[in-house]
């Protein structure tokens, strides 16, 4: 485990869902679904989607979060005022009562589910920040550093060129961690008198 | 000029330090925004008359087009054409009343501008943060065009064009273009354009945001690029207007002015502009075939053009009326552009509150009932009936409102009855009131001001820059 490397632990850029920066939301939901059907089922399925630049550079991340909260926001009307509504000082019970309000005037969410999906994936994503990036070559030790630091779901990975490599998922580093905690116990056991 | 392009430099980084939190590096906004040689071509000039303080302090600054009236520090800034107007600062033992407290203010109150940058922005009214009742600060602070501090004191701020913030005390914030805020104090927030909030704590809770694309015809500001839409393009069309009063030294004025009214040198009047008993035109108005009845005031930066105001009307600082006839009393908010037309006229019924930052754009001719509060975009009568309500119907409610894109929370009796307070206070403080007796306001103290000049260094690595001047009784 100390010897470990980020390229260890790492999920492939080729195996990871991605799509470009022009597609919709349904489309990055589609690339979601086609990449957890490709992965091995033995593992933990992706949770979120890359978005791409016309260079083939993560210019974000797309989680199942980023999905619902586009349903969260006013979908029939521009302004938008109530995705940051709570930055001013209403009431949450005032708050509830005018989300209320605006779902039932937007209709059954099924209607909503479909407007939402012609959305653009690169409104609703996270743009990556500094921290958020580990090299290929670097320890397992600093990607947890960071993980935490930052309360990552995961990291993109750098290659020596600066391209991305891939993704060192939360989950599996916690896994590798974990196995290896299993091992410290068994070891232990073994040597307690 | 290399000490003025370190200025800016150093100012852009203060800002950035402050706004960290929020991920907003304002330099693309900022470096180019104006050019440094403007810096150089006009002079900057100060108010002197008998009823203000005369305290004035100038070090490392660049105050080109910039003017200054009462008790001011400016130090390690920029500014330009900007009005830092002093004359509502609080005095040395007057009273300052916070809740249930009175604050006995030990020395006159001043602006101190220090490591900011303002461009064309207005300074005005008097610090309301009970912390620092004498004390008026702007620090750290980047505004661009048309940006309106009024008593409120700001640190490590950006406020884009048209932005304001009003009897708010403003941290680490950025204040998208369009913005109007009066909400007491507000930390580490971004708000983005076109939002309206009007907030008093256990009282009223008012937030409004202008559709983005709609707002985008109106005002459009972009990293790398100055100011864009049909905002800036209504006052770039006049600014040669501006450029005649600025070059002559002594003007006299092109219309009758009564004995307790005060037209500013600096304002521009075109023909067939009536002013009447107490009113009060200040610097950068422009006015042209305006009616102004008595009491009625237009402040800086304000348009009134082929347009009749009955009078105690109240134009805000930036408000630009065009084509249309507002009956007594009527209330128009700072920035509010309410553009009637020739044939489409704008009628205003007595007693409205437009909001401030209010857009009227009607194709069609447009009535607004007496006694209505208006808000937002209104280009027909779906929008102006979404976007209005009768003062009487607002009164009535207790708890919450949720209209077109308003959301409104607390005691609209409270609410109204504030703006109503205010508008008076407005009125009074102008002199709109005065009879002769009595307490006089800026109508009739404003009227024989002396403006001296400052210049900037020519050339040399100062060019720019003003040498440290200060200027005392």
């Amino acid at each position: 485990m100390d010897n470990f490397k980020v390229r260890d632990l790492m999920v492939p850029l080729s195996e990871y869902a991605s799509v470009p920066e022009s597609a919709s939301l349904y489309e990055a939901i589609v690339a979601l679904e086609k990449a957890q059907a490709e992965f091995d089922h033995t593992k933990y399925r992706h949770r979120a989607v890359l978005v791409l630049d016309a260079h083939r550079r993560v210019i974000g991340k797309l989680s199942q979060l980023d999905v619902l909260r586009a349903l969260e926001s006013t979908v029939s009307r521009p302004a938008r005022i109530l995705d940051d509504i709570h930055q001013y000082g209403f009431s949450p019970a005032s708050i509830r009562q005018w989300r209320l309000e605006k779902r039932v005037l937007q209709g059954p969410l099924t209607r909503v589910c479909g407007l939402v999906g012609r959305l653009k994936a690169k409104d609703f994503m996270q743009s990556p920040t500094e921290g958020e990036f580990v090299g290929l070559e670097e320890s397992i030790d600093a990607a947890i550093h960071r993980l935490v630091a930052g309360s990552h779901m995961s990291l993109i990975v750098t290659g020596n060129d600066g391209r991305i490599a891939g993704i060192l998922r939360l989950t599996d580093v916690f896994a590798a961690i974990f196995h290896a905690m299993k091992v410290c116990q068994l070891e232990e056991g073994e040597t307690t008198p | 000029m290399i000490e003025l392009q370190k200025l800016l430099e150093r100012v852009i980084q203060r800002v950035n330090i402050n706004l960290r939190e929020l991920g907003y590096d304002v330099s693309p906004y900022v470096r180019d925004l104006v050019p440094l040689t403007q810096k150089v071509k006009f002079y900057a000039f100060y108010g002197i008359t008998p009823h203000h303080p005369l305290d004035l302090q100038f070090h490392g600054a660049s105050l080109a087009g910039s003017y200054f009236l009462g008790r001011c520090r400016v130090s390690s800034s920029l500014l330009y054409k900007s009005d830092i107007r002093g004359d509502e600062l609080k005095k040395k033992g007057s009273v300052f009343r916070f809740q249930e407290q009175e604050i006995v203010l030990t020395r006159d109150e001043r602006f101190d501008i220090e490591d900011s940058y303002l461009i064309k922005t207005l300074v005005h009214n008097y610090s309301h943060d009970p912390e620092t009742p004498e004390h008026f600060f702007i620090k750290d602070t980047v505004s661009t065009h048309y940006a309106n501090i009024h008593g409120s004191p700001t640190e490590g701020c950006f406020l884009g064009p048209f932005a304001t913030v009003d009897l708010t005390t403003v941290h680490d914030c950025v204040i998208g273009p369009f913005s109007y805020i009066q909400a007491g104090e507000i930390w580490h927030l971004n708000i983005p354009p076109g939002t309206i909030w009007v907030r008093s704590p256990g009282h009223f809770n008012f937030l409004y945001r202008f559709p983005p694309e709609a707002l985008k015809a109106y005002i459009a500001f972009s990293p790398g690029e100055v100011p864009r839409g049909a905002l800036m393009d209504f006052v770039n069309q006049r600014k040669h207007e501006f450029q005649r009063i600025f070059e002559v030294v002594n003007i006299e004025p092109s219309v009758r002015v009564p004995a307790n009214a005060s037209l500013d040198r600096y304002a521009v009047v075109r023909p067939k502009t009536r002013i009447s008993e107490n009113v009060l035109v200040s610097q950068r108005a422009f006015l042209q075939n305006a009616h102004l009845g008595k009491g009625a005031n237009a402040q800086e930066n304000c348009y009134i053009i082929n347009s009749r105001l009955e009078g105690l009307n109240v134009t805000a600082h930036g408000a630009k009326i065009i084509e249309a006839d507002l009956g007594t009393g009527v209330f128009v908010g700072f920035n509010s552009f309410l553009q009637g037309r020739p044939q489409a006229r704008l009628t205003i019924g007595p007693h409205c509150i437009i909001m401030p930052h209010t857009i009227i754009d009607a194709a069609a001719p447009l009535t607004i009932p007496a006694g209505h509060l208006v808000w937002g975009l209104i280009r027909g009568a779906d929008e102006l009936a979404a976007n209005s309500i009768s003062l009487e119907a607002l009164a009535a409610v207790s708890d919450g409102l949720h209209q077109g894109e308003l959301f409104f929370e607390g005691s609209g009796a409270d609410f109204v009855k504030g703006f109503q307070q205010r508008i008076h206070h407005i009125l009074e403080a102008n002199g709109a009131f005065y009879d002769g007796n009595g307490q006089k306001g800026h109508a009739q103290r404003n009227q024989n001001i002396s403006f001296n000049i400052l210049q900037p260094y020519p050339e040399g690595p100062y060019q720019g820059l003003s040498p440290t001047t200060i200027i005392r009784e």
